[in-house]
């Protein structure tokens, strides 16, 4: 099969991606590995590859001088019609041997859209897509990530769910594992066991009834399982393991450079984000650890850039000595720091000047919405004020593209709403012109981008309708003719694959047969892909007999059972209700840092909850 | 300052890292061998590297040249020691030095194509009085040319099952020949497309001298 590969390798493009032998992938010898562990990323290489989790995990698995883990990736159309038709199983990329051999396959679950791609590598390893199709002498298939927080989608396939962040979880899977194989493993006796492990979610311990009208009548644990499951958090970040190496693809991929995460959770509780709910509380790691980590990572690596990486990085208490220390050593050595989203405001012009904050994206910010009504509603903390204020001290300093981020179908919006982001792009593009300085003979671009909103569950919008394609054309054509400048470019989202996206991210597990049936039809998700076919998974929904739109786009009440609602992530119930009755109001809420909503995740008595304020 | 000719090996896994991707490799290869680059002034700084002849994705080659520029002086076996500890797998520094030839010195280019078929198939192409073959042109159109003179006096050996044919072609700045188009032209003669391997043995000066 080896020779085989090789061969294929050089019939497609890129062969990078599935050749292996980068810089500090780790190759293990057989003989002294007891559990083989595939990660799979269902998604491309250069995707997967950017992705900080998966190296994380990578390195901490190969730690362990037992465990191998390697790494697997979606092949592109090309290498799988290839795979096929030479009859090549999907493989590791280190060992190039079929992962229907390993002890474990799991998956980070980062995006809705790439379920059908779980079910396609699944499919391509040549292992049952279900978990009861799957016996002893079947790899266990298990996964992890933010959507995990929702798997039932996904609940026939997968064996077993990691909630919450995976480093201490992972390692307590696979040594209970080990020890029931010593004693002869059972399938069914491993995962009850496993159900016991806080953070281990096993879908398969759970009965689902429905009520007449669709919505979930219980959720029913049996065999011993818990009736909630628990997410799992590190509690000290300075403690955990932390790689010192990353693999360095020869390729080109998204996001090539170190990565250091500098704290965990946000501060901020903006409403539409999922993440800011599911990874609290904040945690920060102290300076000491970031600058250690960074350091050790740009010198293994040889990268020549490194980012910040966390989810608002200027919340960092601790941001302007930290950036001086690693300034210390990476302007010596050439290294670029890169910080994703910024807030500049705080800083002295000659810190901003060191720092690729500027350079790289150009100047970026993310409102959300076109009122200060509306971002109050969605408690998104950014004035219009703090926009001009920033956008003018960028256009003095000689910038001339400003990039604005929107969202719409974002519950309580108007049309009034709409014409507000048009409002808000043409004062910046007034901004520019009320400089005097401004360059000669020089314009602005004002880059205005619409994403739909979709609602996500452990969100105060979590019950919310959202808005029918008709409604969001509706507004999208509003868009275009509030706008009365050819120096605002307009770009929107396709609204298509966001309504796929917003069924299966508040799902439940009848969804399960529609996954299987597309993936049957050869059908994507992806709207990148040549293969999207919108018309095609409406006829899949039709053949099992489910209507999408009682997932996407219905208002749910309150004491409605929500799919996930046996899943616990900290944040109550109580305190979501409380916080959509608020976003009605358009009455903000304070961040963690100024006041303490009560969310409940205080329950870990870990980080930002009980600091001192 | 001090400008530097590295010879390195590129084989196994490497030899999937493209001629566009391999810059990039061996910057990261010197920053983590904390090897003093010279980079350039301004916004955007970045080191001067580059390579005397690019080897297509897939070939393997054991005597490439990389042209560099340090900050300070440092010996060439020094270099190549701290090189190696830096290397990815297939990637290996052989020696380093001041440059011999100038760059549009190098003329020539040994191969050695191994194609997966009998020798006889390569021996009945080779006897051709003209082999024609469709070549694409730096301006995106093609071209038929005959390789025959270039190919004229390459050897053949046939060796478990698959044919060795040894063949020093032109590789310089006015005419390049890459070998694949040999197996094209068999394509095109026997219907059958061939697996193939290229090895470049080592570059050449229009004299036939090393190029160092
Ligand atoms: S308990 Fe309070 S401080 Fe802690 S995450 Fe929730 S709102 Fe923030």
């Amino acid at each position: 099969m080896k020779e085989t590969l090789e061969n294929l390798f050089l019939q497609v493009q890129k062969p990078a991606r599935y050749t292996g032998g980068e810089l500090h992938s780790v190759t293990k010898d057989l003989r002294d590995v007891d559990v083989r562990f595939a990660f799979c990323f269902p998604d491309l290489y250069e995707v997967g590859m950017s992705h900080l989790g998966m190296k994380i995990l990578y390195a901490q698995f190969n730690n362990e001088p037992d465990i191998w883990c390697e790494r697997v990736f979606a092949p592109a159309e090309d290498m799988e019609a290839l795979m096929r038709e030479h009859g090549v199983p999907l493989f590791g990329l280190e060992s190039r041997d079929p992962i229907k051999d390993f002890d474990f396959i799991g998956f980070t679950l980062q995006y809705e859209m790439s379920y059908t791609a779980v079910l396609h590598m699944l499919d391509l390893a040549r292992v049952p897509l279900r978990s009861d199709q799957r016996d002893e002498q079947h790899p266990l298939v298990v996964a992890g990530g933010p959507c995990a927080c929702n798997p039932e989608p996904l609940a026939d396939f997968v064996d077993l769910f990691f909630l919450g962040e995976g480093e201490e979880v992972d390692l307590e899977v696979i040594r209970l594992y080990q020890e029931h194989k010593r004693r002869g493993y059972s399938k069914q006796a491993f995962l009850r066991a496993c159900a016991a492990i806080e953070g281990v979610y096993v879908p398969s311990l759970y009965d689902v009834s429905y009520n007449p009208d669709g919505t979930v009548a219980a959720v029913t644990p049996k065999d011993g399982a818990p009736e909630t499951v628990r997410k799992r958090i590190i509690k000290d970040l300075d403690a955990c393991y932390y790689p010192d190496y990353f693999v360095v693809p020869y390729t080109d991929i998204v996001h090539d450079r170190a990565m250091s995460e500098i704290f965990r959770g946000c501060i901020r509780g903006c409403r539409f984000c999922q993440a800011g709910f599911i990874y609290r509380p904040v945690r920060e790691k102290s300076v000491d650890t970031i600058d250690r980590q960074s350091h050790a990572l740009c010198q293994s690596t040889g990268y020549e850039e490194f980012s910040l990486s966390s989810l608002s990085t200027s919340d960092y208490t601790q941001l302007e000595p930290l950036l001086n220390r690693l300034l210390a050593w990476a302007e010596p050595e050439h290294t670029n720091i890169s910080l994703p989203s910024l807030r500049v405001d705080g800083f002295s012009d000659e810190l901003v000047n060191k720092l690729n904050v500027l350079r790289r994206a150009g100047l970026t910010f993310a409102p959300e919405a076109g009122t200060q009504r509306l971002r109050d509603a969605i408690n998104k903390n950014l004035t219009e004020e703090e926009i001009l204020d920033t956008a003018a001290k960028a256009f003095r300093g000689g910038w001339t593209a400003v990039k604005l981020y929107f969202m719409m179908g974002l519950p309580t919006e108007t049309m009034e709403d709409i014409e507000g982001i048009a409002q808000l792009g043409q004062k910046v593009v007034n901004a520019f012109y009320n400089n005097p300085d401004k360059p000669k003979g020089k314009g602005v671009t004002v880059s205005v981008s619409a994403s739909c909103f979709v609602p996500k569950p452990f969100t105060p919008f979590q019950w919310e309708p959202q808005d029918t394609k008709a409604q969001l054309q509706e507004k999208q054509q509003h868009l275009v003719e509030s706008v009365h400048t050819k120096k605002i470019s307009l770009s929107w989202h396709d609204s298509a694959t966001s309504f796929l996206e917003a069924v299966l991210a508040r799902g439940d597990r009848r969804l399960c047969a529609v996954l299987e049936e597309a993936h049957r039809r050869g059908f994507h998700l992806d709207s990148w892909s040549e293969h999207f076919d919108f018309d095609g998974w409406m006829d899949v929904f039709a053949s099992c007999g489910l209507d999408p739109a009682f997932y996407a786009n219905r208002r749910r009440s309150y004491d409605e059972v929500l799919p996930w609602d046996h899943l616990d992530y900290g944040v109550s119930k109580a305190f979501l209700i409380e916080e959509n009755k608020k976003a009605h109001a358009a009455v903000t809420t304070p961040n963690c840092r100024q006041a303490c909503a009560g969310c409940g995740a205080a329950c870990w008595k870990e980080g930002v909850c009980v600091a001192k304020r | 300052m001090q400008n530097v000719r590295v010879i390195f090996s590129k084989t196994g896994r490497a030899k999937y890292i493209s001629h566009l991707d391999l810059a990039r490799t061996m910057t990261r290869v010197m920053r983590r061998a904390a090897i003093p680059l010279w980079y350039t002034e301004g916004f955007n700084r970045h080191p001067y590297l580059t390579f005397a002849a690019p080897l297509s994705l897939g070939y393997e080659g054991l005597q490439e040249t990389m042209d560099l520029r340090l900050q300070e002086e440092m010996s060439g076996e020094e270099l190549v020691q701290r090189l190696n500890e830096a290397m990815p797998e297939g990637l290996s520094a052989l020696s380093a030095g001041p440059a011999v030839a100038k760059a549009g010195e190098l003329a020539l280019a040994d191969y050695r194509l191994t194609i997966h078929c009998p020798a006889q198939t390569v021996q009945a192409l080779l006897a051709q009085t003209e082999i024609p073959v469709e070549k694409r042109t730096k301006k995106k159109t093609t071209k038929t040319i005959d390789i025959k003179p270039a190919f004229a006096n390459a050897g053949v050996k046939e060796q478990e099952g698959k044919t060795v044919l040894s063949v020093t072609l032109p590789c310089g700045s006015n005419e390049t020949i890459n070998p694949s188009l040999f197996v094209s032209a068999l394509r095109t003669a026997t219907g059958e497309a061939y697996g193939y391997s290229v090895l470049r043995l080592a570059l050449r000066k229009a004299d036939g001298s090393l190029f160092r």
